[in-house]
């Protein structure tokens, strides 16, 4: 029986005369750790976008199973998608995109005010985040004094505040050497499908794919085959 | 080859009309009013009585709060030139162009810019002459007055000119264009004793040309003016930013929501920045203040013997003034905010992808501006209150209207910067939807 936490089916999306998706479908299992290769233009960033609702497709449907019972995010308008984004979702970008002049506790802190909670409560949970992750004693430091993998693990720790069940990544790495990029990995393996969290991964880095539970590839806008990690 | 490339460059960009109208139309407000207050002042000029110097004195300090920021929009706009062609000044970098030859194209399109912007400035300073021609002075209005020579309009649109080249120039200096693309420069001190150099520069050729047509005993009186008016400039620029430093860092710590805490951290990352942004309106609220309440208070005590329109005059002169200033701000911050919004358009759009709504980030941004602002203006004005103490207590007494007058002037100042500040939403939209 499946237990597809995403559910994608019939994706197409264009911009102007390019094709980045054409006719996709992909089911993302609850608790797994998927990741998405292919070369550049292969339309593996849209397919992300689309999948987090970040971007609306032309045609076709992504729909999530949350708490309350199936939702149809191709269905939802913008506001409700930011909400679903802001609640149900973290991210976790190639170059951290961490906001500068704020400290490394304000800036997970502000994923979770932006859901409503006191600052005093996010700051607690940012805290506790910030430790779980290795960061212990570096929360008022702004993101200019931490080193690149500081600053992807305190991008980890905005993503997971929120108790988001899916967590997106968009080239985690691509920013950091690879010693320090294998040590990123661990800790966004850790954090989330080593807690019971669905993780999806775009990556050009075989080395990450590899540790990931399924790899899918991608080519012109669909996927071309699919394999599961021993 | 410059000029080929700078036109292949000028075709639309990604980054929406606002970014091409709002510094055109910044241009186009401040030449209007440069034109505007010169028309008016050569008439004064043409006075040789005893109370001519005042009204003279009064033209000069309007021209310098004029001129000042006509420096600074002249810098943002060469960085918003430099932000809106990001991509394409990178490539051109790779593809082996020089610094030097980059620089020249982003100061080349800032005059453009800036001359297609002064010459509609100049059919609205034509366009709105007949209204300004009503405004009296000495019991008459300045009439047909306002109209300056074409020789003179000339002139200003040169100016306008030369001075958005200079501060391109410098403003780009803020920025690196390097072939992985445009970034800003951390480490470049702001300059902003330039504004001071600019302001007594521009005071000190008004005593020239007055000692060259020999009027020595003016010259005098405009230099006193100009150290006292330059001085308290520099003061203001010393002590504003350690203000807003202050108070940010207290807002910064009590920050409930995450508008009000990006708002304070964006404040604190740079005060000084802050600072210069709504740094001129402080010099106009002291003045608002001061002048206001003497005039007030003089009114309510009697007419000036030889000049009975003298008090009310000044009082005329003073909300001018306050509103051109204002004016001024407004257009200045609306450019350096659509280049500040390109700056970091990245994580604008990643904060979209996270889910923040565009109102949270906007309010954030409003509150960037308009917090230093009100402080600036508001604490201005109590300072002038209570430096003057005895003046403004006895006008609070005796001439109430005369300062409940110049705190709407005030109000309606800070609800322009307010449109101009609104004016750059459409950029953020933009910048939050490339996510």
């Amino acid at each position: 029986m499946s237990h597809a936490i995403l559910h994608a089916s019939g994706l197409s999306k264009s911009f102007g005369a390019t094709t980045a998706l054409a006719g996709l479908d992909l089911a993302v299992e609850e608790g797994e750790s998927l990741a998405i290769m292919g070369a550049s233009g292969s339309g593996k960033t849209t397919l992300l976008h689309v999948l987090a609702g970040i971007t609306a497709p032309d045609t076709g449907r992504v729909s999530f199973a949350s708490p309350s019972g199936p939702l149809e995010i191709t269905g939802l308008g913008e506001q409700e998608r930011s909400r679903l984004r802001r609640e149900a979702f973290g991210f976790v970008f190639q170059s951290g995109l961490l906001i500068p002049e704020l400290t490394a506790i304000e800036n997970v802190a502000l994923a979770l005010m932006l859901t409503g909670a006191s600052r005093a409560e996010s700051e607690r949970e940012a805290a506790t985040w910030l430790a779980t992750l290795g960061l212990a004693g570096m929360e008022t430091r702004r993101i200019g004094q931490l080193s690149g993998g500081q600053a992807q693990r305190v991008a980890i720790a905005r993503a997971l505040v929120t108790g988001a069940r899916v967590i997106f990544a968009d080239e985690p790495t691509g920013a950091l050497d690879s010693h320090t990029g294998h040590d990123v990995m661990d800790a966004l393996l850790a954090s989330t499908v080593g807690q019971g969290r669905t993780l999806v991964v775009v990556t050009h880095d075989a080395e990450v794919a590899s540790r990931c539970s399924r790899t899918v590839h991608m080519r012109d806008g669909v996927l071309v085959d699919g394999k599961v990690a021993a | 080859m410059i000029l080929r490339i700078a036109w292949m460059l000028a075709r639309p960009g990604t980054t929406g009309a606002a970014t091409v109208a709002l510094p055109i139309v910044a241009f186009a407000t401040v030449t209007a009013l440069l034109l505007t207050v010169i028309g008016g002042a050569q008439e004064f000029f043409a006075w040789s009585d005893g109370d001519a110097i005042i009204y003279q004195a009064a033209a000069v300090i309007a021209l310098v709060l004029l001129v000042v920021p006509l420096t600074s929009l002249g810098a943002a706009a060469s960085r918003l030139s430099a932000r809106r062609r990001d991509d394409r000044l990178a490539t051109l970098r790779l593809l082996g162009a020089s610094p030097l030859t980059v620089t020249v194209i982003t100061a080349l399109e800032s005059v453009v810019v800036a001359l297609v912007g002064a010459v509609g400035g100049v059919a609205v300073y034509l366009a709105a002459a007949p209204a300004v021609g009503l405004i009296p002075f000495r019991g008459e209005a300045l009439g047909t007055a306002v109209l300056l020579p074409p020789l003179v309009v000339l002139a200003v649109l040169g100016g306008v000119a030369v001075l958005a080249a200079a501060s391109a120039v410098l403003g780009l200096r803020r920025v690196i264009i390097s072939p992985l693309g445009v970034r800003m420069r951390e480490d470049t001190p702001r300059p902003h004793w330039v504004r001071v150099v600019v302001a007594i520069g521009v005071i000190v050729a008004t005593n020239v040309v007055m000692g060259i047509i020999g009027a020595f005993q003016m010259a005098v009186i405009l230099t006193v003016l100009a150290v006292g008016f330059g001085g308290s400039l520099l003061v203001l620029n010393l002590v504003g930013p350690w203000v807003l430093r202050i108070i940010a860092g207290r807002q910064a710590k009590r920050a409930a929501t995450p508008e009000r805490l990006l708002a304070a951290r964006s404040i604190l990352e740079s005060p000084k920045a802050a600072w210069a942004q709504v740094g001129g309106v402080a010099m106009t609220s002291f003045m608002a203040v001061f002048a206001g309440s003497a005039v007030g208070l003089l009114e309510v005590m009697g007419e000036d013997g030889e000049n009975p329109f003298l008090y009310g005059d000044i009082r005329t002169g003073v909300i001018i003034t306050v509103v051109a200033s204002f004016l001024m701000v407004a257009c200045s911050v609306g450019v350096n905010q659509a280049a500040a919004i390109l700056d970091r358009a990245d994580l604008y759009a990643s904060l979209a992808k996270l889910g923040m709504p565009v109102g949270t980030m906007e309010r954030a941004r409003r509150r960037t501006v308009m917090s230093p602002l009100r402080t600036t203006a508001i604490g201005s004005a109590v300072i002038a209150a209570v430096v003057v103490f005895p003046l403004t207590g006895a006008t609070i007494l005796f001439a109430p209207l005369s300062l409940v007058m110049i705190a709407l002037v005030l109000a309606a100042g800070i609800a322009l910067v307010w449109l101009g500040l609104r004016a750059t939403r459409p950029v953020l939209e933009r910048a939050a939807q490339l996510a």
